[in-house]
């Protein structure tokens, strides 16, 4: 799919972003781009990636990943990322890939509760 | 007759890689890879056709089934005329860098793979072979 | 050939057929019911069809001979030129002897044991060739069978179990090695997806010593745990166990452990927000 389009939401002061199933690497790049300005835009808090349906994750995904999560701390925010499929943490793992300093989260009803609660504690730090 | 099992697909451009993850994927579910190693097979494809994008503009991905004796598995081979690896086994080790702040994703793939072998010349072109065997 | 004389019970045009002629031994081929018995021309292609290649592959004699033998193989062996190389095989050493997949006439596949034996005349020529071929099918679903009753021991010897809501326990037992480590690993990641559970108590008081290499997928699964957004503590580190990590250089910093699993479950708890209220005594 060429240049799929992902929105991002603002909700309760906080961005949710859900990525899809396969999104090629025009997709994934301008996501980095849709996010940046959103977070100026809207002033948001944090962001919520949601890669719940994400069947691959390659280390340029994981880099674009990574890079996302320093700009958003750079500009005041933290990034949880939500619902990461067992298999999919299992070959990440085995890639030796790192998502940089990012949150993580069973799911986006968690991510939301972490970034919402405050300072950062409990699971997935 | 669709057979998924084997094939050839050329990669001249960026979207090129996605069709390349969802042909390996077809594949590999076809002869019977379990669930995480279709993953670890698709992810391990993603790497190695970007290199092809990435650093030779274009170049073939071709796959078929191997058997050897009791077992069964994928074979995947990544062939470009692109510039070519200088060193093969530096570009092996983890944390290796073209300078582009991008690594070949070589260690990875062959992680996720069972078997690897490179082939390269520089100025002609690189070969990549990988093999992943079904898991009893 | 002498005839012996011995009249077959047959009230066919068989009646009197002498054991030991050619013909008798084109009765005896025919009527093998369990191995496909075929001759084929110097170029492959199928001049005769016993009752047992009914059987297995499928075909009617009508339907197959005259036709080439490559119609047995599956695409990716004629792909790779494996019918020729068979022939050639056993033109040179006399047999060849393979195991592999085959089609029957439906499409569907069979495992099969296939040996291939060069007929020559008394000159010496190649005239054909006969290929008895036996369906393997059964023994390999039996020898599938083991290996699924082998993972399932060892799924049971590597429980994951939801002991509270959100938290996963496995108390792991015994040597671990690289492949046990490795399933254990998925096992542990879809529990903890399926129950969605933040915390996972491992505990490896039960597990004397590890290698490098399995060290190393312990340390993997932690870090995969927590790309799930959950946490692992891990209880139960015996000294031989806390060396081998030390010394394989890594950060474990990350780490949360406890020296008991009782220690641990006190950990989740906290994570969990969750603490245990004694009930008041009866009075």
């Amino acid at each position: 799919m060429a240049g799929e389009s992902i929105s991002v939401m603002k909700i309760r002061g906080l961005l949710l972003v859900t990525v899809p199933p396969d999104p090629d690497d025009l997709t994934i790049s301008s996501l980095q781009e849709k996010v940046l300005d959103a977070m100026e835009r809207t002033q948001a808090r944090g962001l919520v990636l949601d890669i719940s349906t994400v069947q691959t994750l390659d280390s340029f995904f994981a880099r674009t990943v990574a890079e996302t999560v320093q700009m958003v701390s750079l500009m005041g925010g933290r990034t949880v990322l939500a619902g990461m499929q067992a298999n999919v943490a299992v070959t990440a793992t085995q890639l030796g890939l790192t998502l940089g300093r990012a949150e993580t989260a069973l799911d986006v009803d968690r991510a939301f509760d972490r970034l919402l609660a405050g300072p950062t504690r409990g699971p997935g730090k | 007759m669709n057979e998924p099992m084997q094939g050839e697909f050329t990669i001249a451009t960026e979207g090129d890689i996605v069709t390349a993850r969802r042909l390996v994927r077809e594949a590999a579910v076809a002869i019977g890879f379990g669930f995480v190693d279709v993953t670890r097979i698709v992810t391990a494809a993603s790497e190695l056709t970007r290199n092809i994008y990435h650093y030779a503009g274009s170049g073939v991905m071709r796959w078929n089934v191997v058997s050897d004796g009791g077992r069964e598995g994928l074979e995947l081979v990544f062939e470009d005329h692109g510039p070519g690896i200088a060193d093969v086994d530096k570009a092996m080790e983890p944390g290796f860098s073209t300078g582009k702040g991008l690594g070949l994703g070589l260690p990875g793939a062959r992680r996720l793979m069972d078997e690897m072998t490179i082939k390269s010349k520089v100025g002609v072109g690189t070969t990549v072979r990988v093999q992943k065997w079904v898991k009893k | 050939m002498p005839s012996k004389g011995k009249s077959s019970k047959n009230s066919t045009s068989e009646t009197g057929a002498a054991l030991g002629t050619e013909e008798s031994f084109r009765l005896l081929v025919d009527s093998v019911r369990d191995y496909a018995i075929v001759m084929l021309d110097t170029h492959g292609i199928v001049v005769s069809w016993n009752e047992g290649a009914q059987r297995i592959k499928g075909y009617k004699p009508e339907e197959i001979i005259g036709k080439d033998f490559i119609c047995f193989y599956p695409p990716e062996a004629i792909e790779r030129g494996l019918p020729k190389r068979e022939l050639e095989a056993a033109a040179k050493e006399g047999r060849f002897e393979d195991e592999g997949w085959r089609l029957r006439k439906d499409g569907s596949r069979f495992w099969a044991n296939v040996i291939l034996s060069a007929l020559r005349d008394r000159e010496g020529t190649l005239r054909g060739y006969a290929k008895v071929t036996r369906d393997l099918t059964e023994r390999r679903q039996a020898e599938d069978r083991i290996r699924q009753q082998s993972r399932e021991i060892m799924e049971l010897s590597t429980p994951v179990m939801q002991v509270w809501e959100g938290i996963v326990t496995a108390p792991l037992i015994g040597s671990l090695d690289s492949q046990r480590t490795q399933q254990f690993m998925e096992r542990l990641l879809n529990r903890i997806v399926e129950t969605n559970s933040p915390v996972a108590l491992v505990d490896i008081m039960g597990v004397p010593t590890i290698d490098t290499q399995t060290a190393q997928h312990l340390i993997e699964t932690i870090s995969a745990v927590r790309l799930l957004g959950a946490q692992v503590v891990l209880t139960g580190v015996r000294p031989a166990i806390a060396q081998t990590l030390v010394h394989l250089g890594i950060d474990l910093s990350g780490i949360i452990t406890r020296s008991s699993l009782a220690a641990g479950i006190q950990v989740a708890l906290d994570m969990l927000n969750l603490h245990v209220v004694p009930k008041k005594a009866e009075n």
